[in-house]
């Protein structure tokens, strides 16, 4: 055991002395290094450029590919990594330090919040305006910082103490400031930016040269943490904080509760009734007591029924005869197929007794098959009176959303229900405000026969117009889209866009009532 | 950059004209870089000083030693004061050991080598040089910074953004590399 220990430590003896060794003919052989290394070995040129690339992805922002999001993302990390280096060289290095590393917490929560339905109204709330402010200052006392921490290592360098780089990028900041603040965005404003983009790189390369011989006297700080772990670090922080985001608060938080059975005997009449006027008894038994009794009396009930796809569909190609009518040429035709049809809205106008027409319009929606993610869905209904043409509004708006989970319903009002004034983009039109009825909710993953209604009183106010009640009906399809968005803010935004994470279907319900009989379209 | 070079001529030009000016613009636009070379070398601020001014003082004799068609002025002023300062050190050590003959540092410069010794070094920076082609770009600078520059392991970490335990376990890696890529050909 001892001679083993020996021999050990012996061996272990002889090879450090021949590491040493090796180490002392390496440094003795060394040939002068090339000029690339030369020039890349300094204390300061990693760091100032990890900054300064950092400063220069800030200032962009490229609306695609994400990189509006990515750009910032990697600028502030890189700010961070090369001011953390310089940190401790004076204060003014510090200062860019704690600035930027306000700037990477300010930022990963933008990017975080992102993932949860609540971005669009915080940034739309006064802290929101508070911090897209805040991180526009930040950056101003950055480039400020920047300046005076130049400045101080060439006075230590005992150089004249210029930094007109870092003078000129304040500027640039200053006037990309005022067009933002007078929300300047005329024609000329794409050439302005393209100026103002050659000025900033400019600029930084003209700061990075301002150190070509003080940087040599920058003393860079060590760190306990690597580069690259703080960026893992900060990566995984990230990606969890998003993970959760679209776990959850990817939906509505919902109020569900089991449905109540008690039934009056008048209830029990007006139902017996309405079914009788031909109202689908299954849909008969989601209303509320209060939208069911509001059908007592009712004289007329119509009906219409439609069934979506929410799923590709399978293509088929057959073989068609010619039809000269038609002017169709015989041939392969290729058609999609939907074998399932899994969102089925009803459209039920109920009449009610009154001096003047009124009628009571449902707009009733059944998920015949699990929709699969259950995001947030809304409902924008253009009532029969929505466009102020022979029908007026009876107010009484109202609704519920109910779902069977083993055997028992489950009911919940909607996340939102009421109007809402909003500006969309049309592409023919501009820039267009309106007002309509939005409901806002979420349903559940593990239910079944997710469903719902909404109900208003529509009025007659002038002969010979039909009715005509429009229930656009917006899905999530797929959690992944970012930033997140609602279905009911896609739907204010104007878009119909299929390819997204969400999917409108139209329905209608059109008739032309009259004494003696309902003309359907 | 035609700045930078009109700069190095005016410097070139007022040492050789015997121009005191000429240090002066040399230690205020040069000086930074001949104290970052130094620095890991000497660790004494007293020595650093005194090796700096033994190297303006060969700069002023030995300006006209500078070929910029053999190499930039960044990379002639790097070496001279790279060598300035392992002369310095070798003597600082010798003194050393004439006061205390008993203690002999380890990395001590031997005496002057001898024609084969000389030999045996071409050769020896020869297979050194080979081998360093094989190196990535990350390593070449590693491998300058700890064996040329002579930097702690404290200060490539701090400039490169590393943990000093990630700079030694990469250096440690380097030199197994390099004593696998010099083979036979190289013994200590």
């Amino acid at each position: 055991m001892r001679n083993a220990d020996w021999d050990r430590e012996n061996k272990s003896s002889v090879s450090s002395e021949s590491e040493a060794a090796f180490d002392r003919l390496l440094a003795q052989s060394i040939p002068a290094p090339p000029e690339d290394i030369i020039a890349g070995i300094t204390p300061w040129k990693k760091a100032m450029n990890r900054a300064l690339t950092g400063i220069a992805l800030n200032c962009v922002t490229l609306h695609f590919l994400y990189l509006q999001y990515l750009l910032p993302a990697i600028g502030a990390l890189l700010c961070l990594l090369g001011f953390r280096a310089l940190r401790r060289e004076n204060r003014w290095f510090r200062s860019c330090y704690a600035l930027s590393l306000l700037q990477t917490v300010s930022l990963l929560f933008r990017l975080i919040l992102n993932t949860t339905i609540y971005q669009q109204a915080f940034y739309a709330s006064t802290a929101g305006t508070a911090l897209s402010l805040g991180a526009f200052i930040l950056n101003f006392i950055l480039f400020f910082c920047l300046w005076k921490g130049l400045i101080a290592v060439k006075e230590k360098a005992g150089l004249p103490p210029r930094a007109r780089g870092a003078g000129s990028l304040i500027l640039w900041y200053l006037f990309v400031f005022l067009l933002a603040l007078v929300s300047y965005n005329g024609l000329i404003i794409g050439l302005l930016l393209i100026a103002a983009y050659i000025f900033i790189l400019r600029s930084l390369f003209r700061l990075s040269k301002e150190l070509d011989e003080a940087g040599y006297g920058i003393q860079s700080a060590p760190s306990r943490l690597s580069d690259w772990s703080l960026s893992l670090l900060l990566s995984l922080f990230l990606l969890a904080g998003g993970a959760c985001g679209y776990l959850f608060f990817d939906s509505y938080p919902m109020e569900w509760s089991p449905a109540a059975e008690a039934e009056s005997p008048d209830l029990q009449k007006i139902e017996e009734h309405l079914i009788s006027l031909g109202f689908p008894e299954e849909i008969l038994a989601d209303l509320t007591a209060e939208d069911l009794a509001a059908c007592e009396g009712a004289l007329r009930v119509v009906t219409d029924v439609h069934e979506y796809p929410f799923n590709e569909g399978r293509i088929v190609q057959e073989y068609r005869e010619g039809d000269p009518e038609l002017q169709l040429e015989a041939g392969y035709y290729q058609t999609t197929v939907y074998d399932v049809r899994e969102l089925t809205i009803t459209g039920i106008a109920v009449e009610l007794p009154g001096e003047r027409e009124q009628w009571k319009i449902f707009h009733h929606f059944l998920w015949t098959v699990n929709p699969g993610f259950c995001g947030t869905e809304s409902i924008q209904l253009w009532p029969a009176y929505h466009l102020d043409e022979g029908w007026a509004n009876g107010g009484q708006l109202s609704g519920q959303l109910l779902y069977d989970k083993d055997g028992v319903t489950f009911t919940s009002s909607y996340h939102y229900l009421g109007s809402q004034t909003y500006t969309s983009q049309s592409i023919f039109w501009g820039p267009q405000t309106s007002t309509d009825i939005f409901a806002s909710f979420s349903l559940p993953n593990d239910g079944e026969r997710q469903r719902g209604y909404i109900s208003y009183l529509t009025e007659e106010a002038a002969d010979g117009y039909i009715i005509d009640s429009w229930c656009n009906y917006t899905h999530q399809q797929t959690w992944f889209q970012y930033p997140v968005q609602t279905a009911i803010d896609r739907r204010m935004a104007g878009a119909f866009n299929q390819n997204g994470a969400f999917l409108t279907v139209q329905d209608a319900l059109q008739f032309y009532p009259t004494e003696e009989e309902i003309n359907l379209y | 950059m035609d700045n930078r070079k009109e700069q190095i001529q005016e410097i070139i030009r007022r040492i050789v004209s015997r121009d005191e000016r000429g240090i002066e613009m040399l230690l205020t636009h040069y000086g930074p870089l001949m104290r970052y070379i130094i620095a890991p070398i000497l660790s004494n601020p007293a020595d650093q000083e005194e090796c700096l001014s033994e190297i303006v003082t060969r700069i002023w004799y030995k300006i006209g030693l500078f070929d910029a068609s053999r190499g930039s002025w960044n990379a002639w002023l790097t070496a001279l004061t790279r060598n300035a300062a392992l002369n310095y050190r070798r003597k600082e050590q010798a003194l050393l050991k004439n006061r205390h003959p008993q203690e002999i540092p380890e990395d001590m410069a031997s005496a002057a080598p001898t024609p084969e010794e000389k030999m045996l070094q071409a050769e020896q920076e020869e297979a050194l040089n080979r081998a360093l082609q094989k190196l990535s770009p990350r390593e070449w600078t590693l491998f300058y910074r700890k064996y040329y520059y002579l930097q702690s392991t404290v200060q490539i970490a701090a400039e490169l953004g590393m943990t000093e335990r990630a700079v030694e376990g990469r250096l440690y890696r380097l030199k197994k590399k390099l004593q696998k890529l010099l083979g036979g050909e190289w013994h200590a």
